[in-house]
């Protein structure tokens, strides 16, 4: 489109600058005048030409109809600026917050898109880097939900940096857009590992406990909280009718193996490499139900299980000795 | 609430998107609407590339056939190229450059799919409107290109609207809004843009289709042809009062040559010096000519002034130095009384005596008695028009068809004619009597406009008159028409027709049906006054009258650059003021406050959290007003996400709350 690729520090200083000029922010953006940017597009510099082209007939033929068709068409031209530039502004884009995703996958953002005009805007165009873009419009005062899927390449804290919302309508002949910086990083978990199982060599078994530490079981012990993620099956539905909330039965004498997934356990690989291993353990552990821990150099996560607990582990792994960084950057020189 | 959705795949420009169906329709009808009225300019051949491009365009986008395969395009391409020079023997000019670019859109349709194609097409059916004027600039011509100009801008925002389904209306209005919004900006262009004078480079000079007007030759029944045409000539602006009727002969070509049956123009070359003796001040006027596709710069008999790129020649007609086929203005003077030719070169009038002997002998010895009976050249004259007035001689629009020796058949025959009749026979009669004549045509007298205070001159008003030299006088007219039918040059040639005869003129029509056409006429005249001339002298003047200090280029350059600031300045103030975000709500705004109480005890809100998780931090770090912090929060998400009773009364806990912190 318009990525002109400039020298490293050049580029840094326009970075700098676009930064102040479009701050981050934590959940929606407005997009007002000095947000907004606008430049013709291909089409519209072979507009000019063909313009140039007519103008200059019209001078040679002394065709004063020629002449008012040119001046009409650059006014066409200055008009749909103005157009153009009229159906992004004063839209309010706010980004609802992203899932986790496992690095590899699809990470799908959702956008809430709204605006208080009375009028209809067409053509509103969300972009990420050089997808293809997702269409809205906009009726008079209304709102719309955008989707859009972005690849991760990375483990870490994502923040999408090359989001726009543009727009070309109403003749092609320009194109307006503004930035879409969120500061609302997506946790991307690392990899897992492909064919990893649960091996004694991996993973420390927790010694004393392993048998006795039973908080499920076959006979009924007692109510406690429902957490999330948890088995629907062991609600107890009637205290739920009896207005007392979620709870789960816990039983009494379903063993639960419980390990630890150590960092130091692991011996061979790059830093990446087990990540990814430790991720696959993970999953392995909490699919079969297992009760398990996590060890990293600096953290360690207490022994547990259910879904709040996975995510934690998987948040752990994720932000580990991992500072934040431009995806897009790493797109491009990759 | 509508969810839109995408894939995920790679795309190197917006552009390569493939076009809806609905915009490819939409294309299809828009070109079909600027080339329609071209098809009378086009040659057959090519008119049906394109209905049958467009076809297939249509039946491909309904999955009807398939796409036109490469190996049968590319030749295609290249035997239209072919074809259109095969046709013209050239490619560029007008006439050949538009069939050329009718065929190459043609094909392009065919292989028409992306976003890109259609944009390049829309663009190329802009271009295809400025063709238009090069063969009309009529008002007819500019309304219809300016409704086709709608169309096709409301086909651009169809291409750029990436619907699924077109609101036909919805689209029309907007591309109206589009296109009348330019309005005021283009007239501000149009009258500031400095003209440059053209051309810039050579053009050939084509003919418009359909040009009617004096020819360089004359033949009975030439101009009683022109004669049934209503299309004006010309059109005459007097700067006094309009001199009478019988007076308003326009010169045109003048022919000195005979050859037995038709007159035509002597090479003659311009002159410097125009010798003629004028007793009386000159009559000035401004002539808008209509383009006639030949010389002629029409003026009232006998000019007196030289306009630019123009020339007198020997036998007096003004000529231009290029054909007249674009409309035409210029001021001219003329003298009603003047003497002419006196010093007539013994060679030219030598020519002006030539007859073919073996042709017309009734003629030529009726000519010659003539010369016996009477001494003086004056006498001759005189029994020739008294020949014409008293015996039976007609005048009429349609004469019986004549035969080798036209004259004699005309003058002892039939006796029924045109002015063409009576003027031919007239020179040739006087030249067989040994005086120097020559056939003048141009046109008589023209129909006043009051609406408008101009003279309307038609091709209706077409007419022919003879010059004879006498020694002493020189070149005099004699309109021997006049001798027959005096009603023609008196009151004009409807007068001198019968009742089937009769030719248009608006003055017939009913006072108030008249009006309408002689306003209708009146505002023809106007269009060409101010759109079609307004050339760089023009455009002078009348910034000039507007009285702003536009005097030269650098001035007309300022005050555009000047007007289109200040325009662009007022959308910018217009967008400031009236596009502000949305204020936020009280409750944003007391938690915004809250986290910035917060922040100074060194607590900042991740980015990351909620604002759930960021509180339990807070407790965490043993802030000492949990409980209230808790509240705060509590109240936030109540009023937030709640139902909306009881905000104010939460608010203002909420409040009274982060105040007590």
């Amino acid at each position: 489109m318009f990525s002109v690729s400039l020298p490293g520090p050049v580029r840094r200083y326009f970075d700098n600058w676009f930064d102040t000029h479009n701050p981050p922010s934590p959940d929606a953006i407005f997009l007002h005048n000095r947000r907004l940017y606008i430049l013709p597009t291909r089409f519209g510099y072979l507009f000019a030409i063909m313009l140039l082209f007519l103008f200059f007939a019209a001078i040679n033929y002394q065709n004063s109809m020629a002449f008012v068709l040119t001046f009409m068409l650059i006014s066409l031209g200055i008009i749909s600026l103005w157009h153009t530039h009229k159906n992004l502004l004063g839209i309010n884009v706010s980004l609802q917050i992203p899932r986790p995703v496992f690095c590899g996958e699809y990470c799908e953002f959702k956008f809430d898109i709204s605006h208080a005009n009375n009028s209809t805007r067409y053509a509103i165009g969300l972009q990420y880097a050089d997808q293809a873009p997702v269409y809205v419009k906009l009726d008079p005062e209304g709102n719309t939900e955008a989707k859009m899927k972005i690849p991760t390449v990375r483990r870490g804290q994502f923040r999408p940096m090359g989001i726009t919302v543009f727009t070309r309508y109403p003749t092609g002949l320009f194109h307006a857009w503004g930035w879409l910086k969120f500061d609302l990083p997506v946790l991307v978990y690392p990899r897992p590992a492909a064919n990893a199982r649960l091996q004694q060599s991996m993973v420390e078994q927790y010694d004393g406990q392993t048998s006795t530490s039973t908080i499920e079981g076959d006979d009924f012990a007692g109510l406690r909280e429902h957490r999330e993620g948890e088995s629907l099956r062991h609600i107890s539905w009637k205290a739920y009718a009896q207005g007392k909330g979620l709870l789960t039965k816990t039983f009494q004498g379903q063993a639960r193996p419980s390990l630890w997934i150590d960092w130091d356990a692991l011996i061979e690989g790059s830093l990446e490499d087990k990540l990814s291993l430790m991720a696959s353990l993970v999953l392995a552990a909490e699919n079969e139900e297992q009760k398990y821990g996590l060890r990293l150099p600096d953290t360690t996560i207490a022994q547990d299980y259910g879904n709040a607990h996975k995510h934690a582990c998987l948040q752990a792994l994720a932000v580990f000795r991992q500072p934040d960084f431009n995806q897009e950057l790493e797109l491009e020189n990759g | 609430m509508k969810t839109a959705s995408h894939n995920n795949l790679p795309i190197r420009s917006i552009a390569d998107e493939i076009a809806s169906r609905s915009s490819i329709f939409a294309v299809c009808l828009c070109f079909l609407i600027s080339i329609t009225p071209h098809f009378s300019n086009l040659p057959l051949w090519v008119s049906a590339i394109v209905m049958i491009s467009v076809g297939w365009r249509c039946l491909q986008n309904l999955d009807k056939i398939r796409e036109m395969p490469k190996w049968i395009l590319i030749p295609l391409v290249l035997f239209g190229g072919i074809g259109v020079f095969a046709e013209y023997w050239t490619i560029v000019g007008r006439d050949a450059g538009l069939a050329l670019l009718a065929v190459m859109t043609s094909f392009k349709f065919l292989e028409s799919r992306r976003h890109r194609d259609l944009l390049i097409l829309v663009f190329l059916c802009y271009f295809l409107i400025a063709t238009h004027f090069l063969f009309s600039q009529s008002i007819f011509t500019a309304c219809l290109m300016f409704a086709t100009l709608v169309v096709i801008t409301a086909t651009l925002i169809t291409i750029n609207q990436r619907e699924d389904r077109i609101d036909l209306r919805q689209l029309l209005t907007s591309s109206a809004r589009l296109v009348g919004l330019s309005v005021p900006l283009m007239l501000i262009l149009f009258i500031l843009v400095p003209r440059v004078p053209g051309p810039l480079w050579g053009i050939s000079n084509e003919q418009r289709g359909g040009v009617t007007g004096l020819s360089d030759h004359m033949s009975p029944g030439q101009i009683s042809n022109l004669i049934r045409n209503n299309e004006v000539a010309f059109r005459v602006d007097f700067e006094d009062k309009v001199p009478s009727q019988s007076m308003l002969y326009w010169r045109g070509p003048v022919m000195a040559n005979y050859n037995g049956s038709r007159w035509y123009r002597a090479r003659r070359k311009g002159q410097n010096r125009l010798n003629i003796t004028v007793t009386e001040p000159a009559i000035k006027y401004t002539v808008t000519l209509e383009p006639n596709g030949e010389y002629w710069l029409l003026a009232l008999d006998m000019p007196t002034k030289l306009v630019p790129d123009s020339l007198m020649t020997e036998d007096f007609q003004l000529v231009s130095t290029k054909k007249i086929n674009d409309l035409t203005r210029y001021s001219m003077e003329s003298r009603l009384a003047y003497q002419v030719g006196k010093n007539e070169s013994l060679e030219y009038l030598a020519l002006t005596l030539e007859f073919p002997a073996n042709r017309n002998p009734e003629t030529i010895s009726l000519g010659k008695s003539l010369a016996q009976r009477f001494d003086r050249n004056e006498d001759i004259i005189d029994a020739v028009l008294t020949m014409y007035r008293e015996q039976e001689y007609f005048y009429t629009l349609q004469p019986p068809a004549l035969g080798d020796d036209a004259v004699d058949e005309f003058l002892f025959g039939t006796r029924r004619g045109f002015c063409e009749h009576y003027a031919g026979s007239f020179a040739l009669l006087m030249r067989a009597a040994g005086i120097p004549a020559r056939v003048v045509t141009g046109y008589q007298g023209g129909e006043y406009n009051n609406v408008g205070n101009y003279l309307i001159v038609r091709q209706s008003d077409a007419h022919a008159w003879t010059e004879v030299w006498l020694e002493n006088r020189g070149w005099v007219r004699i309109d021997p028409t006049a001798a027959v039918s005096p009603s023609r040059i008196e009151q004009g040639l409807d007068n001198a027709l019968s009742d089937d005869e009769s030719v248009f003129r608006i003055q017939n029509r009913n006072p108030l049906f008249g009006n309408f056409l002689y306003g209708w006429d009146n505002l023809q005249h106007s269009w060409n006054d101010w759109v079609i001339n307004y050339d760089e002298r023009k455009q002078r003047n009348f910034l000039s009258k507007l009285e702003l200090g536009i005097e030269n280029w650098s001035d007309m350059v300022f005050a555009l650059v000047f007007l289109l600031l200040g325009v662009t300045g007022f959308y910018w103030l217009i967008v400031r003021f009236r596009e502000r975000p949305p204020r936020p709500e009280a409750y944003e705004i007391l938690y915004k406050r809250l986290l910035k109480k917060l922040s100074r005890h060194g607590l900042q809100k991740r980015p990351s959290e909620d604002s759930r998780a960021f509180l339990e931090r807070v407790a965490d770090r043993g802030f000492p007003q949990r409980e209230q912090l808790a509240d705060i929060v509590e109240l936030y998400n109540r009023i937030k996400y709640g139902r909306e009773d009881d905000t104010d009364r939460r608010l203002n806990s909420m409040r009274t709350l982060i105040k007590s912190l």
